[in-house]
């Protein structure tokens, strides 16, 4: 389980957190929405180390994990698939899978691979390819596999959605729900795509400006237009 | 004819040792892409710590071993010092600090040792082999040269391509935030690139030190020939890097041989010049076929 306690972080003057808290269950997907400018990509970068909060703490089942190091933090089990296309073109399919557990025995990475490869049949086929010759679709399967390698017990989706046709993203985001079930996994789903996102979520979180401004299930979320209207712009 | 193998022959000699220089310069590419113009004030100066070895206790073998520690240390004092602090600011501002560290390498080394050129003894002979009633412009010593060139290409290959070590490098050259979100020490990867490329530019300093004279400037121009290697090699290719480092000592050797010894590196800025207008990526760049 993930618990975030009143997680605050600037830039310069802007206060890009403000006191954030939440917490997300093992075993479900939850998910945090909102506009452009939200906060919700920062409160993804500072759980996963690349940027130090003002003040706040998140703990990864019991343990306190801000302040470390994005190297420490994937070790102890939180991984980020951050926004945008996060593979590396030069490497192949495999190498850019195997990147995600080089710490680990090789014994305990070849079979994590093998697992991730039957979960995505379409990465093994094209494992000595070079990553850049897949669709974008195959390339987001390749960038969670990636972080699946580390064996995390919590994994943060950072828009995985983003440029993706809309079938592809139902797929995607089917699998992310199924894999929090099956891996009993504390999935952290950041969303523009609020209807979607709330479809595979159990918990719906609405952030505004740094603040979180709303925390209810995820129908009840997806069924009240006032705050569609009000937060989410569509 | 036996001019023109002459002149080859000789000229795979110098290109063995350029080619070692430019796979130093492409390993700190790959590691920081920054080219360090260091490098060559690097390996002059773990080549002096190598020549005391030498000096001192009589052994070749021992003095290597000097010039090799003494290489990462510098690459890794190098890296911590200067490139670490500096690297935040941008890509221009590291670059001008690597030209720093080689004048800075270059005044240190006069004063500790002074300025007049000092000689190295080779650890097998240096004298042309007579094959056939013949003396071919190539010895043991080339030979060695050759060897030893030939095993750090290989060596280096095999670390790149086929090791977790290599693969935690070429990830954390490319993209270093998602290296670091992957659980790799991206910092001890750059360092180590660093540490890795003062050794191969102190093999070069001692490989080349008994050919010629050991000054703390003797080995500027060769920077400006491993460079040219480098970048026509395409920065990332080891393989271009020796290709194109053999192939410039080739060249050198025929202009030198044909011509005058002074229109040689011009020749080679020309080529150099040609390479950066119509291949900015190099022969073996990226984008053409997969770097090895």
């Amino acid at each position: 389980m993930l618990e975030v306690k009143q997680l605050s972080v600037s830039f310069g003057a802007v206060r890009a957190l403000d006191s954030v808290s939440l917490v997300v269950p093992r075993g479900e997907v939850t998910a945090v929405i909102g506009a452009n400018g939200a906060g919700k990509s920062t409160l993804m970068r500072t759980l996963a180390g690349l940027v130090k909060p003002v003040s706040g703490t998140a703990e990864l089942d019991g343990v306190v994990v801000t302040g470390r190091s994005p190297e420490d933090i994937v070790r102890s089990g939180m991984a980020l698939v951050p926004e945008g296309r996060s593979t590396i073109p030069e490497l192949t399919v495999e190498e850019n899978l195997h990147l995600g557990g080089l710490w680990r025995p090789s014994a305990e990475r070849k079979a994590t691979s093998a697992e991730i490869y039957e979960m995505f049949p379409v990465l093994a086929e094209r494992r000595r390819m070079r990553s850049d010759t897949l669709s974008g679709g195959e390339r987001q399967q390749l960038a969670i596999g990636r972080a699946l390698m580390c064996d995390p017990t919590c994994l943060l989706l950072d828009e995985p959605s983003l440029g993706l046709a809309p079938l592809i993203v139902t797929q995607i985001l089917q699998l992310v729900s199924q894999l929090a079930r099956e891996k009993n996994l504390a999935v952290l789903l950041v969303e523009q795509n609020a209807v979607t996102a709330l479809r595979v979520a159990t918990t719906g979180i609405i952030m505004n400006l740094g603040n979180v401004v709303r925390v209810g299930t995820a129908e009840e979320i997806a069924a009240d237009d006032e705050l569609r209207d009000a937060y989410l712009g569509s | 004819m036996t001019t023109f193998i002459d002149y080859l022959l000789g000229g795979f000699s110098s290109g063995a040792v350029i080619a070692l220089f430019a796979l130093a310069l492409v390993l700190v590419w790959r590691s920081t892409r920054i080219v360090n113009f260091a490098q060559v004030g690097q390996a002059m100066f773990t080549t002096f710590i190598a020549l005391a070895v030498q000096v001192a206790t009589g052994s070749w073998i021992l003095a290597l071993l000097a010039g090799l520690v003494a290489g990462a240390i510098l690459g890794l004092i190098v890296y911590a010092l200067v490139l670490r602090p500096v690297q935040r600011l941008d890509t221009s501002g590291s670059i001008i600090a690597t030209f720093g560290v080689l004048i800075s390498l270059q005044a240190l080394a006069s004063m500790i040792w002074g300025g007049d050129p000092k000689s190295f003894a080779p650890p097998v002979a240096n004298n042309g082999l007579e094959i056939g009633g013949r003396i071919w412009p190539i010895s043991w010593y080339d030979v060695l040269v050759y060897a030893v060139t030939a095993v750090l290409v290989v060596a280096l290959t095999l670390l790149f391509t086929r090791t977790s070590l290599g693969l935690s490098m070429r990830a954390s050259a490319f993209n270093p935030e998602v290296a670091k979100l992957s659980g790799i020490r991206v910092n001890r990867m750059l360092a180590f690139g660093w540490a890795l490329a003062g050794v191969v530019g102190a093999v070069a300093g001692v490989l080349i030190a008994p050919t010629a004279s050991l000054s703390p400037n003797s080995f500027d121009i060769l920077l400006i020939f491993a460079f040219t290697a480098a970048v026509v090699g395409g920065l990332d290719s080891l393989i271009g890097a020796v290709a194109f480092g053999v192939g410039t000592g080739l060249v050198l050797a025929l202009v030198t041989g044909y011509g005058e010894a002074g229109d040689a590196p011009i020749v080679v800025l020309i080529l150099l010049a040609i390479t950066l207008v119509v291949r900015p990526g190099g022969a073996f760049g990226r984008g053409k076929s997969r770097a090895v």
